[in-house]
């Protein structure tokens, strides 16, 4: 193959995207590797590199640093919204797509109207629910708001279960299966690749959230945090100068994991988008 | 037209039927079918179905005490939402200063909703129980057989499945989300404020008082009208920029990704995808403090002389840029840096539809000539637009409520100098969304804030209906099934 001129063009074009997409997270992982604590403004680079910021981070827990606990805390309220989210996501979807009853058109449009209204705006009244029930400043309030009414985000695997030819459900049908033996013995094993979206974005939630978790734990106790009000927390004006790079530290720390679910989510996620139009 | 008036009607249609078997199983039914009225479980009795008749009867205690015991404290208060305020009184016998028996405004608004809506379903399976109780009695006449538990067992694995998949998430939709909304959609009409903050002052309904507020230009401290106005149009030219700017980027990037002569196309995609896949608030922060006035990007524009030139042409006229802290400056800036979190998105779906571009036909309009240009423009644009028109729309409506932008790069460092728009507590660069948190949570005007949830929900509700039905192809699902 001849090189030509547009095809230099094309690639060097690229490559200028890229950088400048990549500068802010080149300068995050820098920074997280200085060992100066304030935020490096003379400097594209630090100064001085070293480690400083993560064992500070890691190993010497304060009022301020919390890291491991905010982690644990994290890890522990995905993991019960990824498994709560992901069965109603899945039962849902089954019963939109799947199966015929009359108020099958009449839910489905309700849960257009409501996905409507963003989650913010019902959030003061749900705080005042939860306050009622003494759920505030507690995980289990935080795991029920992010995951009670995740029913609604059934859009995506409904898409992808009207792609699974009827013919297989009517075949089992015929040889005498029941609903729910073909939700979990037909459907749900067919489902894996939206599973697999649904798992992974349903776990990502708590991690990328910062609204819901400020108004839900408000007591100002840094232990009962999350990773995204923690490290928010040291950018406060009082703590920028001697927390910025643990800050960029634990921002790369929570990357990491998150990095790696995300690409590994993406796929489906196109999948689900376009999934049922491109198929056809 | 037609159409639209059965959809209208359809639902009184079902209701009056409804009432008519309920009146029909009253008139006709045995002994069983009325005292069914009292003992709900009374036909499931006679029918032998002893569990569905426990169940039920359970049901009715459970409501019944509950209507008694709580609602009743309640319900009565609802058209004031409450008139005694709390007080601290001397007790004699504790030697304490107690509280007296106060009425909780908040508290009466969301336990009579919650009753309102608990007493609903309740009339519904009240009624419906009526009508079941007559058709089993017929059954029963006839000879037919009655289901046993086992059958009802197997009816709701088979046919009825869906009740048992639906009702938990129903359940968590209407507790965290329906309730939630009607209680914000009520408080829009009330007076709930930082001076009617509950438990220490009542509030109370105050009509369309607040509306009346946010639409006109109000009086002569508060000018929420002011406010609205120009919160407004921001958002809407936010929402648009917001969404055609990362559109279009994305499938400009996703072609050139995808050029057949591009070599590394996971590499290119995997660097952008990177840059989302760090969590929004990590991103976002970071770069609020990498466009601070003292930040790197700062220095760097001082170092290459940049400030100095901008100075000099008069466009700034301070010793920094002011990126994301003075108005114009601020919007561009939250526009690029959408851009840059946007796109990457925007070329994944791009990338998904792109790939399967339906090769004949642009090999067949190459060989009748036509230039790259040509068949991007009449067969690559059209065919991604058929596809991922619904999904623009959606985005449209999030970049209405784009709240993690918008928030996580200006707040607490972007101050408004315009006093009017401070006098109601919002900024240049508020959305209508950003605008409602500030109110909720630092100023405690709930009642502004419900009527501003309200507009934004109508807005959104309108971009979807208007543009919605036009770029659907209609309904799919049943095509590919």
């Amino acid at each position: 193959m001849k090189i030509k001129i547009s095809d230099v063009l094309r690639h060097a074009l690229l490559l200028v995207l890229v950088v400048i997409w990549i500068i802010p997270i080149v300068w995050l992982v820098a920074t997280s590797f200085s060992k100066y604590t304030g935020m490096n403004t003379s400097t594209f680079f630090p100064a001085e590199w070293g480690l400083t910021s993560y064992k500070e981070l890691l190993f010497n827990s304060d009022s301020v640093t919390q890291f491991p606990a905010w982690f644990k805390n994290t890890f522990i309220i995905a993991s019960a919204n990824c498994v709560i989210s992901t069965a109603f996501v899945l039962m849902v979807a089954y019963a939109t797509s799947c199966m015929r009853f009359k108020l099958r058109k009449t839910l489905m449009n309700i849960g257009i109207t409501l996905n409507l209204f963003p989650s913010v705006l019902s959030m003061i009244a749900v705080y005042f629910i939860l306050k009622s029930l003494n759920l505030t400043n507690n995980h289990f309030g935080l795991i029920l708001v992010y995951s009670a009414s995740s029913g609604l985000g059934y859009l995506i695997a409904k898409g992808f279960m009207d792609t699974i030819p009827a013919s297989l459900r009517e075949a089992a049908y015929i040889d005498g299966a029941s609903e729910a033996r073909v939700f979990f013995r037909i459907v749900v094993p067919m489902s894996r690749p939206i599973i697999v979206y649904t798992v992974i974005s349903s776990f990502l939630v708590p991690w990328m959230d910062f609204v819901l978790a400020t108004l839900m734990l408000n007591s100002g106790i840094s232990s009962q945090w999350t990773v995204a009000l923690g490290l928010n927390n040291m950018l406060d004006r009082m703590l920028l100068n001697t927390h910025f790079t643990m800050f960029c530290a634990g921002g790369v720390l929570v990357s990491i994991p998150i990095s790696i679910l995300f690409i590994i989510m993406q796929k489906f996620y196109v999948e689900g988008v376009t999934g049922g139009a491109v198929k056809g | 037209m037609n159409q639209f008036v059965k959809k209208v009607k359809q639902p009184f249609i079902d209701v009056a039927n409804c009432l008519h078997k309920f009146a029909i199983a009253l008139v006709d039914g045995d002994l069983f079918v009325r005292l069914s009225l009292v003992w709900m479980g009374a036909g499931f009795f006679r029918r032998k179905q002893y569990l569905k008749s426990f169940l039920i009867t359970a049901l009715e205690i459970i409501v019944i005490l509950y209507s008694v015991f709580f609602a009743s404290q309640y319900i009565p208060k609802f058209n004031t939402l409450g008139t005694v305020k709390q007080e601290s009184v001397f007790n004699a016998v504790t030697m304490k200063k107690e509280f007296n028996d106060y009425d909780n405004s908040f508290m009466i608004l969301l336990y009579s909703l919650v009753s309102i809506v608990i007493w609903i379903i309740f009339f519904v399976i009240y009624i419906r129980n009526i009508i079941h109780q007559y058709d089993l009695q017929k059954m029963a006449e006839r000879g037919q057989h009655i289901n046993t538990f086992k059958d009802d067992r197997r009816l709701y694995l088979g046919e009825k499945f869906y009740v048992v998949l639906l009702s938990l998430p129903v359940l968590g939709v209407v507790l965290f989300n329906i309730i939630p909304l009607l209680t914000m959609a009520l408080i829009a009409f009330t007076n709930y404020d930082s001076r009617h903050m509950p438990p220490t002052e009542l509030f109370t309904w105050v009509g369309l008082d607040n509306f009346v507020s946010l639409f006109s230009s109000g009086g002569l401290t508060i000018t929420f009208g002011y406010a609205f106005i120009r919160v407004l149009i921001w958002t809407l030219v936010w929402a648009v920029f917001a969404t055609f700017t990362t559109y279009i980027g994305g499938i400009l990037l996703a072609s050139l990704i995808n050029h057949k002569r591009v070599r590394g196309k996971k590499f290119w995609r995997t660097m952008f995808v990177i840059t989302i896949a760090v969590p929004q608030f990590v991103s976002l922060l970071l770069l609020k403090n990498f466009f601070a006035d003292g930040g790197i990007v700062n220095t760097i524009c001082a170092n290459i002389g940049l400030t100095d030139f901008l100075r000099d042409i008069g466009v700034i006229s301070t010793s920094y840029i002011p990126f994301l802290t003075a108005p114009g400056w601020a919007h561009v800036m939250l526009i690029l840096i959408n851009i840059w979190v946007g796109v990457p998105y925007q070329m994944l779906i791009a990338t998904g539809v792109l790939m399967n571009l339906p090769q004949d036909q642009i090999e067949s309009a190459r060989m009748d000539g036509a230039t790259s240009a040509q068949i991007f423009r009449h067969i690559t644009m059209p065919y991604v637009l058929f596809i991922t028109g619904p999904a623009l729309v959606t985005d449209f409506v999030r970049n209405i409520n784009n709240f993690n932008v918008i928030f996580l790069l200006t707040n607490g460092i972007y101050v408004t100098a315009d006093q009017a728009l401070a006098n109601s507590q919002a900024k240049e660069v508020d959305l209508l969304i950003t605008w409602l948190f500030t109110l909720t949570r630092d100023y405690y005007n709930y009642k502004m804030a419900a009527v501003i949830g309200i507009v934004i929900f109508v807005i959104s509700a309108l971009s979807v209906v208007i543009v919605f039905k036009r770029l659907t192809a209609g309904d799919r699902e049943e095509v590919y099934q």
